[in-house]
């Protein structure tokens, strides 16, 4: 398993790499900063100096080498917006971001492999209906909806929540809420197929016809069969839940990577959109070797040479 | 590590999380939800309102004060000025005052903070917006006396040096400060990036002691949710919330906000180079229609690029009339002429421009295509859209109408005029001898004269050239908590001064 | 109409034998699975949902379009349930007083446009390259892997909101963004399915008697993986939806005079306070479009699995 892990982790720097030079150009092919950062009635020169200040007039290879050079020695550059270190500006907003995801995903996994295996025991019956419609309308309802509609409900008419912001746990209810809606709604219809699927196959029925074992035994069996196509799926909603974490940030002004990033892309922060790109690469990275070993450990069939 | 902290923090918070929601704060202070955070602090980026408002004449303060209802210049930290020569100033400075940090504010002070903002290391505003181009220098005759020096004579200096924000001399130059140290009624205190700015009450403050001790500035972006936290108390002043989210006539105040909207047109490019066509774009937009439904029925009719608050503003001109059988019929005309009546015209608008924006853009295109104009609709991110705003323009560009929207807050025509309608203004589609030349002499005049001479360059404009469809001069809605007495004005475009934030009589539980 | 189906549907009951094996013609197989259809009354409205917004998707642009576009800022955010107006006000108006139900039916075509389409570009490249992944193994696999990878921690809201400030926000655009940050997931998916089932004893047999890879692939891998990846397919119709919506929600995405329910639900929220009908009807036609897809493609399951059929059909006989 080490190797397994030493050598992922190899082949992952290349990711990393293609990553970042994506990033770097498409990020400039957005347009010039300087026309952000100044009055519309700057004048020519002081336009320039803007340019020349932040090395934007140089050559884009000449602005790459410096940028992998700076990468080398650990440094992504310096934020346009907040003028201090954009790794700096990255790592403060990380952790809410990533406690939004981990208070999230934990949640999503245990509700829906809940609800999705007890609807697939008895697939058409009553629990069965209710809870694919209920999962239908998390996995389709628009997040920023629910988010402003949550506020106007909880906070303003209820007053049992607060509207936004953090600080207490309270403040966390309705975000991880919003948060939730759609990976558990998908995750819900995943469960409930694989495990039809499991249930229904050969080795189970014949386990279940020969009498082995409690039905809990039988159902731990189907789920551990099942379960494949559910971590896939997880995996991506975990990866995904940055980008729900977009629009949570926004409405609740929470002050995390998701909301930071799409800022900078607005303001042209360079910097700062290639140490978020970079900071959520590794997490979602971290995420995936999990899931490899996690299918490794699911499904002894699955070698890794 | 953090994340373990932040972990903690919401299990630990669970317990006494029910109690604090009941009473958010004491009774004097007071939290203030912007629509956006600040970037970075700095005294010398002040004229930029995520910034301005929460530390201008708060944290730090000017020399001269502008009264924006009276297009006025108050003295605030200077006690006094004269012009001793076309291109020099002397001003006397308010004695006995100490920055937050125990400096005195002498000449030392307003040469260091001038100094700072001129670093071209530095992207100051104040100086890019402001001061660029006048040269400006100070030194210093005794401590409370300052002389100013300019390239060439600069009538409204002290309008000019509203704008400069004078710190301590121990703010670093050449670097931007995220800690402000000035003289004002309020010490900056800390900065939780994406979260909140806090404000606490300078005791030691030169001038009268404010009611409130502590202000706390958070950002919502949505306005239905900035207007929903002070609904429930969490906040006392939402600083600008769109027009369908201020329905309560109580707490929701209506300021202009200096901003005024309008299409440009593509002068040069047929068929907007002619005239008629000009005029029928005019007369077709039910600009009435949109008060009161999409745009805010306290906006006002505008006929030039700057509002009544605006020294050279001209009252004299009649607003156009929604008249489209006019307008179909100047079409037919200029068709008749052999004018391209039919070619697709491009209606430029970016997201988010004010509020509802959008919808108006749409609304508008609607109606210039009932009259026979072909318009494409075109909504550009702000980058793509400066990028059609400013020159140099491309020569075969489409024609345009293109919505813009200029905030002229520091009170003098000056700042559009040549900006918006000179030859070399990085923002005129005309070229127009006569008009540059009136547009450069008015800049050199004061007082009546100065008045008189912009208000024949926006005449001009406006019933000569018919450069462009001018629409409205914006406001904005404040809703401010039942806690506070206060009421908006235009001033509070750009700032908002915690001193005058004043508590309501009945607030005593 | 309805009862000669029915009837149809029964006398299939009756002969269950034939079911067993394989339709003799493909007439008779249509019959069949709508026979089948009419039986399960969830799939059924499901089906006639999707037939109608199929139709919106086809003449909707093309009878409404000017409805859709009539201002009258009088009738601003009109309120629903009335017909004061006119029957093409029932839904209410939008904020420039536009028909809610006009422009509902007219923004069904990009917006299924966008979604269908963006889907089945990602199904087909992620799937045929997850086959491969899955089948080959090797370093094929691993840099089809990584490139998965690459592109899943790209956020793809991210991705959208950079790309389509570079190129313009146009349906084709959004169509191509969302596509490729949607190839990992089926790209896995399939990989991970086709790892299990190559161990299985049919394939190997196969691949033991000599047959091609790609036959392998294509008649014996594929059919397997279908089922999971029509279900997949089915709740990615949704998510595309859902992040347009969230784009244009962040003011990128979809443009006006372009319209989409995404867009639609976006603007509303503007309003949620004041008129929440702006935003409601085009959600619930996100909602309705998603729940009739994803229902229409478990019973589709259900029903293309020959196992489960047989079953199917036994208990509703029994019942019957």
């Amino acid at each position: 398993m080490g190797s397994f892990i030493f050598k992922r982790s190899l082949q992952s720097v290349f990711s990393l790499v293609a990553l970042i030079i994506l990033i770097f150009f498409l990020a400039r092919m957005t347009g010039s900063p300087a026309d952000l950062y100044l009055p519309q009635d700057a004048s020519a020169e002081a336009r320039f100096q803007f340019n020349e200040q932040y090395g934007f007039n140089d050559p884009l290879i000449e602005q790459f080498g410096r940028f992998l050079w700076g990468l080398l020695h650990f440094d992504m550059g310096q934020s346009l917006q907040f003028s201090r270190p954009a790794v700096d500006v990255v790592l403060q907003a990380f952790p809410t971001t990533l406690a939004l995801a981990a208070i999230t995903m934990p949640l999503v996994l245990l509700v829906s492999i809940v609800t999705g295996s007890l609807a697939a025991y008895r697939p058409g019956g009553i629990f069965d209906r209710f809870a694919s419609i209920l999962s239908l309308i998390g996995a389709s309802t628009p997040n920023f909806w629910v988010a402003i509609v949550g506020v106007l409900v909880f906070a303003v008419t209820l007053r049992v929540l607060p509207t936004s912001g953090t600080g207490t746990a309270l403040h966390w209810i309705l975000p991880v809420g919003v948060l939730m809606l759609r990976p558990t709604g998908v995750l819900v219809q995943v469960v409930r197929t694989s495990m039809m699927t499991a249930l229904s196959s050969t080795y189970i029925k014949t386990a279940r016809a020969k009498g082995v074992g409690s039905r809990a035994i039988v159902f731990v069996h189907a789920l551990r069969n099942g379960l494949l196509p559910v971590i896939t799926v997880a995996s991506d909603q975990a990866a995904g839940i940055v980008n729900g974490a977009v629009i949570v940030e926004t409405v609740f002004g929470f002050p995390g990577i998701g909301k930071l990033m799409i800022d900078s892309v607005l303001l042209r922060d360079f910097a700062v959109i290639q140490a978020a790109v970079l900071v959520t690469a590794l997490a979602v990275f971290v995420i995936n070797i999990i899931v490899d070993i996690t299918y490794a450990l699911v499904d002894p069939r699955i070698r890794y040479s | 590590m953090n994340i373990w902290k932040s972990i903690a923090l919401v299990a630990s918070t669970a317990l006494i999380a029910p109690a604090s929601l009941a009473h958010a704060q004491d009774a004097t202070a007071v939290t203030i939800v912007l629509p956006a955070g600040p970037d970075r602090l700095d005294p010398c980026e002040t004229p930029r309102s995520v910034i301005g408002r929460i530390i201008k004449q708060n944290v730090v303060e000017t020399l001269v004060e502008l009264d924006y209802a009276n297009q006025k210049t108050l003295p605030r930290l200077a006690t006094s000025w004269e012009q001793t020569a076309p291109t020099e100033w002397v001003f006397k400075l308010r004695p006995g005052i100490t920055f937050h940090d125990g400096t005195p504010f002498d000449a030392k002070s307003v040469v260091h903070s001038l100094g700072r903002t001129n670093d071209p290391a530095l992207t100051c505003i104040t100086r890019t917006k402001y001061l660029d181009g006048i040269d400006i220098k100070a030194v210093e005759v005794d401590p409370l006396t300052v002389k100013f020096t300019t390239k060439t004579a600069v009538p409204i200096l002290p309008t000019l040096l509203a704008q400069l924000t004078i710190s301590s001399v121990n703010t670093p130059k050449g670097e931007y400060t995220a800690k402000p140290i000035g003289t004002g009624p309020y010490t900056f205190d800390h900065w939780t990036q994406g979260e909140n700015v806090g404000l606490a009450r300078n005791d030691g403050y030169w001038g009268q002691k404010p009611v409130i001790d502590k202000a706390t500035y958070v950002w919502r972006t949505e306005s239905s949710v900035a207007a929903a936290m002070v609904e429930t108390g969490e906040a006392d002043l939402a600083f600008s919330i769109a027009p369908q989210d201020a329905t309560n006539p109580e707490t929701d105040k209506v300021y202009p906000n200096s901003d005024s909207a309008l299409f440009r047109l593509s002068v040069d490019i047929p068929p907007l180079n002619d005239i008629r066509v000009r005029k029928a774009i005019n007369l077709a937009i039910d600009r009435t229609a949109f008060l009161g439904s999409v745009i805010s029925d306290k906006a006002e009719l505008a006929m030039q690029q700057v509002g009544p608050s605006a020294l050279g503003f001209n009252p004299n001109l009649k607003p156009w009339a929604y008249d489209p059988e006019q307008a179909q019929k100047l079409l037919a005309e200029a068709k008749a002429d052999g004018v391209d009546v039919d070619r697709e015209i491009r209606m430029i608008g970016r997201p988010a421009m004010f509020a509802n924006s959008n919808e108006f853009v749409e609304a508008s295109a609607e109606m210039l295509r009932a009259v026979g104009f072909n318009i494409k609709l075109e909504n550009l991110e702000m980058t793509q859209w400066l990028k059609m705003a400013n020159k140099p323009f491309s020569p075969d560009r489409a024609p345009n109408i293109f919505l813009t929207m200029h905030d002229n807050n520091s009170g003098d025509a000056a700042f559009t005029a040549f900006f918006k309608y000179h030859s070399d203004g990085r923002q005129s589609e005309l070229h127009d001898p006569a008009l540059d030349a009136l547009i450069v002499s008015a800049g050199t005049k004061s007082g009546e004269e100065r008045v008189r001479e912009y208000n024949e360059v926006f005449r001009k404009i406006y019933e000569d050239v018919v450069a462009d469809v001018p629409l409205f001069h914006m406001v904005n809605y404040m809703r401010v908590g039942k806690r506070l007495d206060f009421t908006p004005t235009i001033a509070n475009a750009v700032e908002l001064q915690l001193a005058r934030l004043k508590l309501a009589d009945k607030a005593t539980d | 109409m309805p009862s000669s189906t029915r009837a149809f549907g029964t006398a299939e009951m009756a002969a269950p034998v034939s079911l067993a094996v394989r339709p003799a013609a493909p007439s008779s197989g249509v019959r069949e699975i709508l026979g089948l259809l009419w039986q399960d009354k969830v799939a059924t409205v499901s089906a006639a949902l999707l037939t109608l917004v199929l139709a919106c998707v086809l003449f909707g642009p093309w009878l409404l379009a000017d409805q859709a576009r009539a201002l009258n800022l009088m009738a601003r955010n009109a309120p629903p349930f009335s017909i004061d107006k006119g029957w093409m006000f029932v839904l209410g108006a939008d904020a420039l007083g536009r028909s809610l139900l006009a422009r509902i039916v007219v923004a069904s075509q990009n917006t299924m446009l966008i979604a269908v389409s963006a889907v089945l570009l990602s199904v087909t490249i992620g799937g045929v390259l997850g086959l491969i992944a899955g089948y080959k193994g090797g370093w094929a696999s691993a840099v089809l892997l990584r490139l998965a990878d690459a592109i899943m921690s790209f956020p793809s809201m991210l991705l959208a909101v950079i790309v389509l400030f570079v190129f313009d926000p146009g349906v084709t655009n959004v169509i191509l963004v969302l596509a490729v940050s949607r190839i990992p997931i089926f790209l896995r998916t399939v990989r991970a399915e086709v790892l299990e089932i190559k161990e299985r004893m049919f394939v190997v047999a196969a691949r033991a008697m000599g047959a091609r890879t790609d036959r392998v692939l294509l008649r014996h891998v594929a059919p397997m993986i279908l089922p999971t990846i029509i279900n997949l397919a089915a709740l990615e119709i949704a998510f595309v939806m859902l992040v347009e919506s969230g784009l244009s929600f962040l003011g990128i995405g979809i443009q006006p005079p372009e319209v989409t329910w995404g867009l639609m639900v976006a603007d509303g929220r503007n309003y949620l306070g004041s008129a929440w009908w702006l935003a409601f009807w085009p959600g619930v036609a996100i909602m309705l479009v998603t729940m009739a897809l994803n229902l229409l493609s478990n019973w589709l399951r259900v029903v293309t699995d020959p196992v489960e059929r047989w079953r199917l059909q036994t208990s509703v006989g029994r019942h019957d």
